[in-house]
């Protein structure tokens, strides 16, 4: 036993290498690491946070809630300087109240407006999704058969199939055939793969399904895989996702029916979130509920040139 | 000569109480400002009340041997449950009765499969856990439960304490605090813990000695559900959300602290104490690695190195040598380390 | 050839099991070591096998020093060993089973060679002259006395008939009845002629007679004496075991025999039928001891766990003092007042991590009970010590865990735990196996004060003597069967055992002689009555 503390000392030692302690300490905290967008802000973080000489410590809890509200307790106790959060905080309340009487100031990253954050940055999803959506439609000429991918427990995500589903009800020719959540088990991708096969084998004929539409980009990734394994690429079956993910921009770029995301500025955002982090530590309050950064369609003719 | 016995008896059951300390006299020593002080503890109490719960519960199924995989998912489908409840504009009273019903009827149907069906207690759990998320799921069309459906007293109760002088116990630690003195109480104590123990020690010998070990074994299932229905209210409460799938992390960490429990005993079964110290490692470890701000990765590789290293040291000072001659030169000798 | 041994020592926890012993193995010889429970053979033996690791050992083969690091050393010296544990693993074919010890045949260095294995099995059997026992049968199918046969054949698994190798055994006889004993003593004569060594561990003296040309006795971890076995006796080997003239069998003239105080019937049992016992049917009075006698897997312990409710019962009834017992369970049974000793006390009856007075109490804890679900201990504890001391057991106090007992200790709690609640009927199924001879005589007294005290006794024994000087009445099993019973007062040890024997189909040579005996036979037929009527 004494051993094995002597070796756990050892390890702690080397992983909590010496820090400067008077720099600011910003806490970044997430369940949700292992996605695509988030890492890309939290690395964007990470970069302007290096550009003010901020010590970062970035908190991932595997997707497991209540484990970041007892996280964000921790370096409530511990006394951060300001915490940034990418979850939806109306799930984490206990966590913001925690920082609250600690006095520590709570920013929102893509995460949704709450009473107790102090500003929240974001993409403004209800544009992002009428691009997607409205690009469909174009491409459809106004009439087809949509298969969509949602997913209703995360408000951000929500809102981008409320748009979408609005646009194409509006369109009278276009019709909803499915709106899936995929299953998280082994990730979105394989979860919505494994939902699009069913729906390719319960549409067997050509043309039957016009579109793919997915709130973000790894659902509309697995529904590319499913079609091609099906051998049904070349029905023109148009997919489209948001976030603009490395794949997503490979998937376009190689002319598959995936023909379209939307590129959320992640760097912009936690540069942006950042400066607001900035601001509040020197006394500047934000009165604003949600900044937006502003968000770009991407299609095979943007990564070509 | 004749202390060396005990000496080598005395860490076999110690070793990971030692362990533990050591641990908290690290972080002590790296953070002496946050981490001995009496909020960071009221802290993590209050943080592992939840997994508390369950783990003492859990502890009297495998006393028997078995295991109850489904917990994780019993707490998210109570949480769902209660919310439910609250949507169709049902009481506090109204929500906790059904939700602990619902546990109950879950443990039972455990119980059933195990004890009556006889299927093996991995594979059965392993069943229920998939139909328990998958009916939460279902409730709840995927998405969570929160707002102002939920009682302002429901939500409250997992954010409070009572307050004695200048202490404030967290209302959920009070509930852990319980749930281990019933647990400890009905192992240690009963006729009905006695038994679960026979049953664990030798299943056979059991039954040929007059245990009505089916009986047993089914309300052995019947307390985990309702440890992890409890469980499920405590984390509704506190997170004043219900998410179909917020529990899920319960399961494996309450098996690794009563595994870690196991190590605190001589003939290595699972004991409510040691299971206590199995949470209060796995919370003392998070809270602490936090506070040093040790990445969250090398957090997990970090817990999992010493559940390993907490039972393997156990499992070979009970079995005593003939571990490989390798690892035996790397581990202290018997009764000589101390 | 010529094994020596010196110095051998070993202490578990700081208490010596064995103090420096010395032996020597001949080629052609056989040498008995006999000694009560605890007087270091199984220690010996474990670390002969390199099962366990010595304080101090000196091994010379041939006058040449060698060490016994690991098992895979002892097998290349050419020491093969049976241990007293069963190592069968139920799953796994008999053939399987014969290979747990010995390199599979193989074919490309990967797959299993199943028909080297089979072919390999048979002649091991064959050596062994059993050809009874299926090789494909799974090895939970098989009695526990073919199970032994299975474990003792593998130790001859692909032995070839010109090599000369050191057999060590450890009791192997006690799962055996006698026709089955007399197959390993041929081999073991067999053997011997071939040159090869043998050590026999056994604790029944007899036996010894019979294939030992010198023995050797050992008492708390040390070696007495080693004799040539035509200058010693029976009387001489227990003294020296004992340190006393201990009789270790009761008085064969005792008339306290069981003689029934009642004649009111206190167990009657008609047809009873499970899925391992026809149509039992018999009675038995407070105050009696009845035995039930048969070879191996004749249903000896079927029918003690068909009253017991651990088999379910297909037909037939039980009535117990005249009143039916309905659906019979074991929990019910108990706690009816029926007391059961099952074989494997290892396996079936004891909790060997648990205290002794956990262990004696684990069928009565009703009777500790107080504040609704509360265990009383201290009166548990208190009834604990009182039934410790009248059977004598040995143990440094009731919180003992029972691993750390002896074999007979160990035997005595479950007596304990089968007195608590002074049992009407008491189930015992070969109470003295692997009891050394203090706990043995005990055990007799235990049970005879039982039979004084009111309650019915049946008896499961493959110790003919013990049955013949213990019971009244002996029940006599065949195929799952109870064909008859006869009375003690007309019966000796072959007159017993040829009534085991009758009408099985392949008798062994060594008792066929009892075949021809119409007389015997006969008293069998008149004796069937329960069956017809």
């Amino acid at each position: 036993m004494r051993k094995l503390s002597l070796l756990l000392v050892l390890l702690l030692a080397i992983g909590g290498a010496a820090f400067a302690q008077d720099a600011p300490t910003i806490a970044v905290m997430t369940p949700f690491l292992a996605q695509p967008g988030t890492q890309l802000m939290v690395e964007g973080f990470e970069a302007a946070a290096a550009d003010k000489g901020w010590q970062v410590n970035v908190i991932d809890t595997s997707e497991d809630i209540a484990a970041l509200v007892s996280r964000m307790e921790d370096v409530a106790l511990q006394g951060v300087d300001a915490i940034v959060i990418n979850v939806d905080p109306t799930q984490i309340e206990p966590g913001l109240h925690a920082a609250a009487d600690a006095g520590i100031p709570v920013f929102g990253l893509d995460s949704g407006a709450h009473p107790l954050l102090a500003t929240n940055v974001t993409s403004n999803g209800y544009t992002m999704a009428a691009e997607t959506a409205t690009y469909v439609v174009d491409r459809l000429n106004g009439a087809g058969n949509v298969v969509m991918f949602i997913f209703e427990p995360y408000p951000p995500v929500q809102k981008r199939g409320a748009i979408a589903q609005a646009i194409f009800d509006n369109t009278p020719d276009i019709s909803i055939m499915d709106a899936i959540t995929p299953s998280f088990d082994n990730g979105p991708l394989e979860g919505a793969r494994n939902a699009m096969e069913a729906v390719l084998l319960a549409h067997p004929e050509a043309g039957s399904i016009s579109a793919v539409w997915a709130a973000w980009d790894d659902p509309a990734l697995g529904a590319l895989q499913a079609i091609e394994d099906a051998g049904r690429a070349d029905e023109g079956i148009v997919v489209v996702g948001i976030d603009a993910t490395d794949q997503a921009r490979d998937a376009i770029a190689r002319g598959s029916n995936f023909e379209a995301t939307v590129a959320q500025d992640f760097g912009g955002m936690a540069a942006r979130v950042a400066d607001l982090v900035e601001a509040h530590l020197g006394g500047m309050m934000s009165a604003q509920v949600n900044h937006y950064v502003p968000a770009r369609l991407v299609t095979q003719a943007d990564l070509m040139g | 000569m004749s202390q060396r016995p005990h000496l080598s008896s005395f860490l076999r059951r110690y070793g990971t109480l030692i362990g533990f300390l050591a641990i908290v006299l690290f972080f002590w020593t790296q953070r002496p400002q946050t981490f001995m002080t009496l909020p960071n503890w009221v802290n993590i109490t209050r943080q592992m009340s939840i997994l508390g719960v369950v783990a003492f519960t859990m502890t009297i199924v495998m006393v028997t041997g078995d295991f109850d995989l489904s917990v994780g998912a019993m707490a998210s489908l109570v949480g769902i449950v209660a919310g439910s409840a609250f949507q169709n504009g049902g009481g506090v009273g109204q929500a906790v009765a059904l939700a602990l019903l619902v546990g109950v009827a879950g443990g039972a149907l455990n119980g059933l499969l195990v004890a009556g069906v006889g299927i093996s207690a991995f594979v059965a759990t392993l069943g229920t856990l998939t139909v328990f998320r998958g009916l939460a799921l279902y409730t709840s069309s995927g998405a969570s439960i929160y707002g102002r459906v939920i009682p302002a007293e429901f939500s409250s109760f997992g954010r409070g304490a009572i307050v004695i002088g200048e202490l404030s116990i967290p209302n959920l630690t009070l509930l852990a605090a319980l749930a281990l003195a019933l647990v400890f109480v009905i192992l240690r104590f009963t006729i009905f813990g006695r038994r679960l123990y026979a049953i664990g020690g030798n299943r056979e010998a059991a039954r040929f000695g007059g245990i009505r070990i089916a009986r047993l074994r089914m309300l052995s299932f019947v307390i985990s559900g309702l440890g992890a229905a409890a469980a499920g209210l405590m984390l509704f409460s506190r997170l004043s959300t219900a998410h179909p799938t917020q529990g899920e992390g319960l399961m494996l960490q309450a098996i690794a602290a009563v595994f870690l429990g196991m190590t605190m005993n001589e003939e290595a079964q699972p004991n409510v104490l040691g299971s206590l110290v199995g949470v209060l490692i796995l919370g003392v470890l998070a809270n602490g690695l936090t506070q040093m701000q040790i990445d969250t990765y090398i957090q997990q590789i970090l817990t999992g190195v010493i559940i390993i290293l907490a039972v393997t040291l156990s499992s070979l000072s009970q079995q005593g040598l003939r571990a490989p001659e390798w690892l035996r030169r790397l581990l202290p000798e018997r009764g000589e380390a101390a | 050839m010529h094994l020596q041994i010196r110095q051998a020592s070993k202490a578990y926890a700081g208490i010596p099991a064995l103090i420096d012993a010395a032996l020597d193995l001949h080629g052609g010889e056989a040498l008995g070591l006999v000694g009560e429970n605890g007087a270091g053979k199984s220690t010996l033996i474990k670390l002969l096998a390199g099962l366990e690791a010595p304080d101090s050992l000196e091994v010379r083969l041939n006058g040449a020093r060698v060490t016994i690091p690991d098992s895979a050393a002892a097998r290349r010296l050419g020491l093969r060993f049976i241990h007293q544990e069963l190592a069968i693993v139920p799953a796994l074919n008999v053939a399987e089973n014969l290979f747990l010890n010995n390199p599979l045949p193989r074919i490309g260095g990967a797959f299993v060679n199943r028909a080297a294995l089979y072919k390999l099995a048979r002649e091991a059997m064959r050596r062994l002259g059993i050809d009874h026992i299926d090789l494909r049968q799974r090895a939970s199918l098989l009695s526990p006395g073919d199970a032994m046969l299975v474990k003792i054949a593998s130790a001859f698994i692909g032995a070839d008939d010109q090599q000369q190798l050191i057999y060590i055994m450890d009791e192997p006889t006690a799962a055996l009845n006698q026709a089955e004993a007399e197959l390993l003593y041929a081999v073991i004569d067999r053997l011997r002629a071939r040159g090869c060594a043998l050590l026999v561990v056994t604790h029944r003296l007899h036996e010894l007679f019979r294939i030992a040309q010198r023995v050797t006795v050992m008492r708390d971890g040390m070696v007495v004496n080693t004799h040539k076995i035509t200058e010693t006796s029976a009387g001489e080997l227990i003294h020296e075991m004992t340190g006393s003239s201990a009789a270790h069998l009761p008085p064969a003239a005792d008339k306290v025999k069981s003689e029934a105080t009642d004649d009111r019937p206190l167990l009657r049992a008609r047809y009873l039928q499970t899925d391992a016992l026809s149509a039992a049917s018999f009675h038995l009075r407070a105050g009696e001891i009845v035995g039930v006698a048969g070879l191996a897997g004749a249903g000896r312990s079927q029918l003690l766990q068909a009253l017991m409710g651990i088999d379910k019962l297909r037909a037939g009834t039980i009535e117990l003092d005249g009143e039916a017992l309905r659906n019979p369970a074991p929990a019910v049974c108990w706690e009816q007042g029926i007391a059961y000793l099952p074989e494997e006390r290892r396996s079936q009856g004891l909790l060997l991590g648990g205290r002794i007075s956990h262990n004696m109490t684990l069928p009565h804890l009703g009777r500790f009970r107080r504040w609704l679900a509360m265990i009383d201990r201290r009166a548990e504890d208190r009834r604990s010590q009182q039934l410790s001391r009248s059977v004598q057991l040995r143990a440094t106090g009731i919180q003992q865990r029972l691993r750390e007992l002896s074999g007979g200790n160990q035997q005595k709690v479950m007596f304990a735990r089968a007195v608590l609640a002074k049992p009407r009927l008491v189930l015992l199924d070969e109470p003295t196996r692997g009891v050394d001879v203090g706990a043995k005589r005990d055990i007799y007294r235990l049970i005879r004060e039982l039979a004084a005290g009111g309650a019915g006794i049946l008896l499961v024994s493959s110790e003919l003597d013990e049955l013949l000087a213990l019971c009244g009445r002996i029940l006599i099993m065949r195929n799952r069967r109870l064909v008859g019973e006869a009375s003690t007062a007309e019966l000796d040890e072959r007159a017993l055992l040829s009534l085991m024997f009758a009408g099985l189909p392949h008798l062994p040579t060594p008792s066929s002689k009892h075949q021809g005996r119409g007389a015997q036979s006969n008293k069998i037929n008149s004796d069937a009555r329960f069956l017809t009527a």
